[in-house]
């Protein structure tokens, strides 16, 4: 009896001892994990990448290739933007980049007049070089150092040969474009219009409108009645693709029309799968990234100086939905 | 310090110490606790104020564009100097997560600053319309520095949420640890408490067994108490006494025994001596008497009166000398010769007395007057009452290491109790005719005189006779 009460005393003090020990070790050996200190040398290179969508893959893709090329080249860099293209918003986290005084801002061109206020003027005031990316605004009004992304009069010319060869020589097509035309935009316009200009069959038929969805489709409506012989869509403005297939869809079937599109569209390459597009213009989004961060640093450390004004172009290339399929 | 003490000092420093223990890393653990959270709540203050003054600045710049006078533009320095003070408490701030919004953080409340300052450049020179563009530039920063703050405040709250996951669980597993550390202790004070009180209890527990055991007079038993403190002592003491008392006892005992041996024969002796005293009584006035008699009686020519008369003086005369003394079985034997000379002449034919005696027996030594009496005895139970007289024999035979005297007579004997009452010296047999000298009296004198207790036979039938047998060891005190 004596034997097994001694027993039972010992185990519940072996079970007590482990448990306390246990939580204490627990408790003393819980280090509150304090955030890293912070190594104050590598905040001199700082860079901001502002863009109006960064809810885009495209987008995702430069942010990637700059934060890559960020790494290896020593430079802090934070992605900044907005969503959804607001453009109130896109402009404001510019000017508090500057605000902030941050060693360069590599941003998404706005072909706007406060956009081109706040490079020209306040940037430039401040001392802080600009590079846009992607979407180009002419140095002349932006004063940006350069302008990294795709020949965006090359891509109108290479969608409009394609165009060409998809639907041969004759035909309507109708051009999709921004009421407030970019930069970009117009260059894309300006190529297409270069190549279906020497083909007098082919009728173009430009149609603006805003770049809302219900305007979009309101206006797909309209264009759809007026022309009912219409062969093809291109979307210059990437945006307004899918509203555009969303009401084809809608009426019939989008798949007689050949439509064509560029990447910088958020669902571009799932239409493309899904054979509602006939055709992208697919950039180096990754490149762009990269590049734009590595020239950016290069110029900040006086290595190439001045950068080319007319830009770094990156690669572009035409992708058929038959090729991917 | 005696150690029952010490051992309740011990027991008291560690429950002491135990607390002491878990107080200290409690307090300990609590301030930790308490400046972590006050580091992050100075934080939040800090960034809140550098909004306010913010506010504040652009508030005092509009009031001094206003109206431009020294007290505006004191207010404006003082609010810069404010705001100096904060960024550098706030550059303090950075970690790894946040460094970068910090930097900008630090530049917009420069830029801030520096638009200050140009508006209130522009504005003496009577730039108005730069100094209000300033202004609002000022205030646009003003706003930029809020939101940021609050940006800030955000990304501190994410970057700290670890941290604050942590002090939670923390707080909850000290509860656990509390809740365990307290059955544990209960536990081991229970346990040590336990051992500590049987430490003390079981060694007086012992003690007063052992005391008990004493009390009842069981002095055999030794106290043992393997402890080392004082009860240890008390009961060694207590052991010692223990002995001690035991020797003394004994001792006592031993004593008693001869006491009580030496009161017996002490008192035979006086009562032997009283006897011999009464029969004193002016003995040579009766001696001479006697013999005064005697010859008288042999001068009348009565030869025969005058030869008992002399038995008798030669008796009482041995009477007197040798109560005390031990004698020879011969003079005993010489003596109960002249008795029955006497009692003879007494019963005539009625007494009939045949002796058998080893002469080589009779130098053995033997107490005084103890035969004698015995063959009275003998004579006044079986020969005086009876009409026809009765036959006594008398034997002294060599028994080996020992003499057998064997006194017989054929009387009306007598029961078991009464010869068992003899045996035993409960009957006075003083009382009647003879010599006087009882027979339990003699009974006790051979004992005492041979030391032990078989040294007398009684032998006897209702109706047929009566054997006394003595027997007397030749070499004296081999047995005692």
């Amino acid at each position: 009896m004596r034997k097994i009460a001694t027993f039972v005393i010992a185990i519940i003090c072996i079970i007590l001892f482990y448990f306390t020990f246990e939580t204490a070790l627990k408790v003393f050996r819980a280090d509150w994990q304090m955030p890293e200190e912070s190594k104050q040398e590598n905040t001199n290179n700082r860079l901001v990448l502002i863009t109006r969508e960064l809810d885009n893959p495209f987008w995702d893709k430069v942010s990637a290739g700059a934060r890559k090329q960020a790494e290896e080249d020593g430079a802090r860099l934070e992605i900044w933007g907005s969503y959804g293209n607001n453009q109130e918003d896109f402009l404001r986290q510019i000017e508090i980049a500057i605000y902030s005084k941050v060693d360069g801002i590599i941003v998404q061109g706005l072909d706007t007049e406060e956009f081109k206020e706040l490079t020209k003027v306040k940037a430039s005031s401040y001392g802080i070089p600009i590079i846009t990316i992607a979407n180009d605004v002419p140095m002349a009004e932006s004063l940006r150092r350069t302008y990294v992304g795709s020949n965006q009069y090359l891509a109108g010319i290479m969608i409009a040969r394609q165009l060409l060869t998809d639907m041969g020589t004759s035909g309507e097509v109708v051009l999709m474009l921004d009421s407030r035309q970019e930069h970009y935009q117009k260059q894309r316009l300006e190529g297409i219009r270069d190549i279906l200009q020497d083909y007098p069959n082919v009728q173009i038929i430009e149609s603006e409108t805003e770049d809302t969805r219900e305007q979009v489709i309101a206006t797909t409506k309209d264009l759809l009645n007026k022309y009912p012989n219409v062969d093809a869509f291109i979307a210059v403005n990437a945006n307004f693709s899918g509203d555009i297939i969303e009401e084809m869809d809608r009426r019939s079937n989008a798949e007689p029309y050949y439509i064509y599109s560029f990447d910088d569209y958020a669902d571009a390459f799932s239409l493309l799968k899904k054979g509602k597009l006939d055709g992208i213009i697919e950039q180096s989004p990754l490149k762009m990234g990269e590049l734009s961060v590595n020239l950016m640093m290069k110029w900040l450390n006086h290595e190439l100086v001045p950068l080319d004004l007319h830009g770094y172009l990156t690669d572009i290339r035409l992708i058929k939905a038959m090729d991917i399929q | 310090m005696s150690s029952i003490q010490k051992k309740i000092w011990a027991l008291a420093m560690v429950v002491l110490l135990i607390m002491a223990s878990i107080w200290v890393s409690l307090i300990y653990y609590n301030q930790k606790m308490q400046d972590q959270y006050n580091e992050i709540l100075e934080r939040y203050l800090v960034m809140n104020e550098v909004t306010s003054t913010s506010q504040q600045m652009v508030t005092v710049l509009n009031n001094y564009l206003h109206t431009p006078i020294s007290d505006n533009y004191e207010q404006i320095d003082q609010s810069k100097l404010e705001m100096e003070k904060l960024k550098e408490k706030v550059v303090d701030f950075k970690n790894a997560d946040n460094e970068l919004a910090l930097t900008n953080y630090v530049n917009l409340i420069d830029s801030l600053m520096e638009a200050v300052n140009r508006s209130i450049m522009f504005h003496p020179e009577s730039e108005t319309e730069n100094a209000i563009k300033t202004f609002k530039e000022a205030t646009n920063i003003s706003n930029y520095i809020s939101e940021m703050t609050l940006t800030l405040i955000d990304t501190e709250l994410k970057t700290y949420d670890r941290l604050y996951r942590g002090i939670i669980n923390q707080s909850e597993e000290i509860k656990q640890l509390g809740i365990w550390l307290l059955l544990l202790i209960s536990l081991l004070l229970l346990l040590f408490t336990y051992w500590f009180s049987l430490r003390i209890t079981k060694p007086v527990e012992k003690l007063t067994q052992a005391a008990s055991e004493l009390s009842k007079g069981r002095f055999d038993r030794k106290v043992e108490v393997d402890s080392k403190d004082e009860i240890a002592f008390l009961a060694k003491a207590f052991d010692h006494m223990r002995v001690n008392i035991n020797n003394l006892i004994s001792e006592i005992h031993q004593k008693a025994q001869l006491e009580k041996e030496l009161q017996q024969s002490k008192l035979l002796l006086r009562e032997s001596q009283l006897r011999s005293l009464q029969n004193q009584i002016n003995p040579h006035f009766l001696f001479n008497t006697l013999n005064t008699i005697s010859k008288k009686a042999y001068l009348e020519g009565s030869e025969e009166t005058s030869d008992l008369l002399v038995s008798v003086s030669d008796l009482l005369r041995y009477n007197l000398k040798h109560l005390d003394k031990s004698t020879t079985l011969f003079d005993e034997v010489e003596v109960l010769k002249q008795y029955i000379f006497i009692q003879k002449a007494r019963f005539t034919d009625r007494l009939t007395f045949y002796t058998d005696i080893d002469e080589s027996c009779l130098p053995v030594e033997i107490p005084g007057l103890t035969i004698q009496p015995i063959v009275e005895n003998a004579v006044i139970h079986a020969v005086e009452p009876i009409e026809d007289g009765g036959t006594i024999w008398f034997r002294v035979k060599d028994g080996g290491d020992r003499v057998i005297i064997e006194v017989e007579d054929n009387g009306p004997g007598m029961t078991d109790d009464k010869r068992k009452q003899i045996m035993d010296g409960e009957v006075d047999t003083t009382k009647g005719q003879g010599s006087g000298i009882g027979l339990s009296n003699v009974v006790k004198r051979l004992r005492l005189f041979n030391g032990y207790e078989d040294v007398i036979m009684i032998e006897s039938c209702l109706g047929k006779g009566t054997k006394v047998t003595i027997n007397i060891l030749k070499e004296r005190g081999v047995e005692a």
